[in-house]
C-alpha cells in the first residue's frame, strides 16, 4: 500500500465533512440539533469504513467539537447551556465512538477471515500438486520445496525413518549452505524421531522444545526466532519421520507461519508415509515375483526327478509280475529315493517360504483316518492301534489338511522305522485347551534326554544308527516346521514304561454344528 | 468283469518307458491299447479310437494338461485318469473340475492304477446301461429307490444331507469328486455357506457306515481334494 492510498480516504472524508458542515450551517435555522448529529454520524461510519478505526475516531471527534460550536445552543462558541445538551453531545460521541470500533472489528475479521481462506486455498493446491506428483518420491521434494521457498530459509529436510529405527533423508530443498560454525543438530533430529517432541534451536544456540499437540498442532512458544526448527512427522500417532528447517538467520515464525508448518508437516508424514508404502508394494511384488520363480523351479525339478522313478517302479512292478525275485527290491528302493526327493523338496519348499498353507476347519477323525490309510501299505504285518473317542461329537481344527497328514505320516512312519515290530504302533487324538493333540507313541528305544531336541533339526541321525541313504533324518525337522507354520507344535515325550511320544498340536476350534 | 471285445484304452505320456508299463499294466483290462507321445497325438487318438478310458500325463510336452482334459472331455465321456508329477492340491481340484476322472501321483503303483482303473470302466460301462437300484458293499446295502441303508440287515438312520453325501459319491464310486463338486451336488441352490461343515458331515456318516470310522474304506478322503466312494462287490 503506498502512502496516497493511506491519505486518500482521509483527504476524502474530512473534505465531506467539510462540505457537510457548510452545509449544516447554511441551512442552520431550518434544522435541528438532532438532525445534524444523525448526519454527523453517518459521515463517521462513512470515514470508519473507507478509513479504518483512526479515521473514523478522528471524524467523531471532529464532529463533537463542529457540533457543539455550531448547534448547540449558545452558538458560534465552545461552551455548553444545560444540563441536557451536555447528555446529547456526550451520547452523539458516545455512539459514533461504539459505532466506529464496531465497524473496525467487524472489518478486522472480515480481513481475517480473507486471509484464512486465502491460506486454506494455498495450502490445498501445493497439497494436491505435492501429492499427485508422479512418483512419491518427487512429492516430497515438492513439499520440501514448498516450505524452504514459503517459510524463506535456506534449508529444509525431510527425513524419514526406516525400519530399523534408523532416519534417512527422504528428500531435501536448499537456496544455500549453512556456515561452517553452524550448529550441528544431527543427534537432536535422532532425539525428535524416537521421542514424538520438537525442538527449536535458537540464535545463541539454546535448544527449546516445541510441544506437538494431538492433532498436529505446535506450540508457538519457542518458535519465532529459531534457527533450526525440527518436527516429528506422525501420521495417525506413528512417528514416521522429521522435518528440518534451517537458516543462517533468525526463521521467522508468525502465526499465519505456523498454521502454515503444522499443515505442510503433516502433508510431509503422508508423503513419507506414501513413499513407504509405495516401497513396500514393490517389495511385495517382488517377493511374489521371486515366490514363482522358485515354485516353478521347484515343480520342474519334483517333475524330472519324478519321471524316471515312476518309470522306474512302474517296470519293477511289470517285472514283479512275470516273475522276477529282484524286481520287489527295485521297487522298494525306487519308493525309498522318491520318499526321499519328495522330503527333499518339501524342505526347500520351506526354506523357500514357497509351501503354500491353506488353514481350514478339518475333523480330527478325517485326518487319522487319512493317516492311516496311507500307512497300511508300509505296515507289513504290524499293528496299528487307532483310539478316537467316537462317543462324542467330532474333533474339529483349523489346519491344512495335506501338510497336517504329512506331520502324521513322518511321525508314523518314523515309528515303524526305529520301534521293535513286536509292539502296536499307536494313534491317538484328544483335545486340550486350544489345541488338537495328536500322539503317535511306540515302544522303541526312545531318545535320550541330551538329543530330544536335536531330534528335529534337519539330517539329524541317532547315535550310532547305520548311515542309510534312505533314512536321512528330514521326517522331523519338516514336521516341526510344518506344525509351526500353521499355529501348532510338535514336542518329543518319555513315554512311560519305555519309548518315544511325539506330540502333534494343531489349533483346535470349537466343535461345529452341523444343520440339517 | 467281462470287458467287451471293444474296449480301448488311450495312454498319452512323453516317457515311452511309462507308456509301456501303464500298458502292460492295464493289458488285461483292455482289447485295445493306443499310446501317445504327445498331446496333438493323443488328442487325434481319441477323437478316431474312441478308448473307453484315457490315462493322460500332465506334463506332456506341446499343451498344459489341463488344457487336453478339457478337450478330450468336449468330444467324449470317457473316464480321464491324469497322472502327475506335482503335488500341488489346487491344480489337481483344477484338474477334476475339468473333468478329469481320477489322479495318480508320481511314481504311483501299479496296482492302483490298475484297480483305479477297472473301477472307471465298470462305472461307465454300469451308467450306460440300467443304474442299479441297490448297492451292496461291505456287509452295507444302500436302497436308492427307497432311500434306505442297512447294516447287516440293521437300518442305519441317516440325516438328509448325509444320505444326499453318500448317494453323491457312491453313485460315482470310484471318482473323486471335489469338496466343491460334492457341496454343489448336495447343497445345490441352497444358500449360506455350509461347505465347511462338509467334512464334519463326512465325519458323522462314517460313524455311522463305516465299520471302522477310523480306518474308512468305503469313503476314501483325497487330501486337500475332496471325497472318493471305493465300493467293493460283496459277492
Amino acid at each position: 500500500m503506498n502512502r496516497w492510498q493511506k491519505i486518500r480516504p482521509w483527504v476524502l472524508w474530512l473534505l465531506v465533512l467539510v462540505l457537510v458542515t457548510l452545509y449544516l450551517v447554511r441551512s442552520k435555522n431550518d434544522i435541528q440539533q438532532v438532525h445534524a448529529a444523525l448526519i454527523y454520524l453517518l459521515v463517521v461510519l462513512g470515514g470508519s469504513i473507507a478509513g479504518g478505526r483512526a479515521l473514523g475516531l478522528s471524524i467523531a471527534f471532529a464532529a463533537f467539537v463542529l457540533l457543539d460550536f455550531y448547534f448547540q445552543p449558545p452558538y458560534d462558541e465552545f461552551t455548553i447551556g444545560k444540563n441536557i445538551d451536555v447528555l446529547a453531545l456526550v451520547s452523539f460521541l458516545a455512539t459514533a465512538v461504539a459505532a466506529t470500533q464496531l465497524l473496525a472489528r467487524a472489518q478486522s475479521e472480515a480481513e481475517e477471515a480473507r486471509r484464512r481462506a486465502q491460506e486454506v486455498a494455498t495450502l490445498a493446491r501445493i497439497g494436491s500438486e505435492s501429492l499427485s506428483a508422479g512418483r512419491a518420491e518427487d512429492a516430497l521434494v515438492a513439499i520440501a520445496g514448498v516450505i524452504q521457498h514459503t517459510l524463506r530459509v535456506a534449508q529444509c529436510q525431510i527425513y524419514q525413518t526406516e525400519e530399523d529405527g534408523s532416519l534417512s533423508i527422504a528428500a531435501g530443498s536448499s537456496a544455500g549452505n549453512l556456515p561452517r560454525d553452524f550448529p550441528d543438530d544431527r543427534i537432536l533430529i535422532n532425539r525428535v524421531a524416537s521421542e514424538g517432541q520438537g525442538y527449536a534451536v535458537g540464535a545463541d544456540g539454546a535448544v527449546m522444545p516445541v510441544k506437538v499437540a494431538a492433532g498436529g498442532s505446535l506450540e508457538a512458544a519457542h518458535l519465532s526466532n529459531a534457527r533450526v526448527i525440527l518436527i516429528p512427522l506422525q501420521v495417525h500417532t506413528r512417528l514416521v519421520g522429521v522435518l528440518r528447517v534451517a537458516d543462517p538467520e533468525h526463521i521467522a515464525v508468525g502465526e499465519p507461519e505456523r498454521r502454515f508448518l503444522e499443515a505442510l508437516a503433516y502433508y510431509a508424514a503422508l508423503g513419507v508415509e506414501r513413499v513407504r508404502l509405495v516401497a513396500e508394494a514393490e517389495r511385495a511384488e517382488a517377493l511374489r515375483e521371486s515366490n514363482r520363480l522358485k515354485d516353478m523351479v521347484l515343480a520342474s525339478v519334483s517333475h524330472d526327478l519324478r519321471t524316471p522313478l515312476t518309470a522306474i517302479k512302474a517296470l519293477a512292478q511289470d517285472l514283479g509280475t512275470a516273475g522276477h525275485d529282484s524286481a520287489r527290491a527295485i521297487e522298494e528302493q525306487a519308493d525309498r529315493l522318491s520318499r526321499m526327493v519328495g522330503n527333499l523338496l518339501d524342505l526347500s519348499r520351506i526354506k523357500a517360504d514357497a509351501l503354500p498353507v491353506e488353514l481350514e476347519e478339518n475333523t480330527a477323525e478325517d485326518l487319522v483316518g487319512a493317516a492311516a490309510t496311507q500307512l497300511e501299505a508300509l505296515l507289513d504285518g504290524r499293528e496299528l492301534k487307532v483310539d478316537i473317542d467316537l462317543t462324542r461329537p467330532a474333533l474339529v481344527g483349523k489346519f491344512d489338511f495335506v501338510q497336517s497328514l504329512r506331520i502324521l505320516s513322518n511321525l508314523l512312519e518314523n515309528a515303524l522305522r526305529y520301534a521293535p515290530p513286536g509292539p502296536p504302533i499307536e494313534l491317538s487324538v484328544r483335545r486340550e485347551d486350544a489345541f488338537l493333540l495328536f500322539r503317535v507313541a511306540d515302544r522303541g528305544p526312545g531318545v535320550p534326554a541330551a538329543e530330544r531336541e536335536r531330534i528335529f533339526e534337519p539330517f539329524y541321525r541317532p547315535a550310532g544308527s547305520q548311515p542309510d541313504a534312505g533314512r536321512a533324518g528330514l521326517g522331523l525337522s519338516i514336521a516341526r516346521r510344518l506344525a509351526e507354520m500353521q499355529g501348532g507344535f510338535l514336542r518329543y515325550e518319555e513315554r512311560k514304561g519305555g519309548g518315544s511320544v511325539f506330540v502333534a498340536g494343531l489349533v483346535a476350534v470349537e466343535e461345529a454344528r452341523t444343520q440339517d | 468283469m467281462p470287458t467287451t471285445p471293444t474296449t480301448r484304452i488311450l495312454v498319452i505320456d512323453d516317457d515311452p518307458q511309462i507308456c509301456l508299463a501303464v500298458r502292460h499294466a492295464v493289458a488285461e483290462l483292455a482289447e485295445e491299447v493306443d499310446t501317445a507321445g504327445t498331446a496333438e497325438e493323443g488328442l487325434a487318438l481319441a477323437a478316431a479310437g474312441q478308448p473307453a478310458l484315457v490315462v493322460l500325463d500332465l506334463g506332456l510336452p506341446d499343451r498344459p494338461g489341463i488344457e487336453v482334459c478339457h478337450e478330450i472331455r468336449r468330444r467324449s465321456k470317457a473316464p480321464i485318469v491324469v497322472l502327475s508329477a506335482r503335488h500341488s492340491e489346487s491344480e489337481k481340484v483344477a484338474l477334476l473340475d475339468a473333468g478329469a476322472d481320477d489322479y495318480l501321483t508320481k511314481p504311483f503303483s501299479t496296482k492302483e492304477l490298475l484297480a483305479r482303473v477297472r473301477a472307471h470302466l465298470r462305472r461307465s460301462a454300469s451308467s450306460e446301461s440300467e443304474a442299479p437300484q441297490v448297492i451292496r458293499t461291505r456287509g452295507l446295502s444302500l436302497d436308492f429307490t427307497q432311500r434306505r441303508v442297512s447294516r447287516d440287515g440293521v437300518d442305519v438312520h441317516l440325516t438328509p444331507i448325509e444320505w444326499e453325501i453318500l448317494r453323491s459319491l457312491v453313485s460315482q464310486s470310484g471318482r473323486t469328486l471335489t469338496h466343491r463338486q460334492i457341496f454343489d451336488l448336495v447343497w445345490g441352490q441352497r444358500s449360506g455357506n455350509p461347505q465347511q461343515y462338509l467334512r464334519v458331515h463326512v465325519t458323522n456318516l462314517r460313524r455311522k457306515v463305516e465299520r471302522d470310522p477310523a480306518r474308512p474304506e468305503l469313503i476314501v478322503t483325497e487330501p486337500g481334494v475332496g471325497y472318493r466312494a471305493e465300493v467293493a462287490s460283496d459277492s
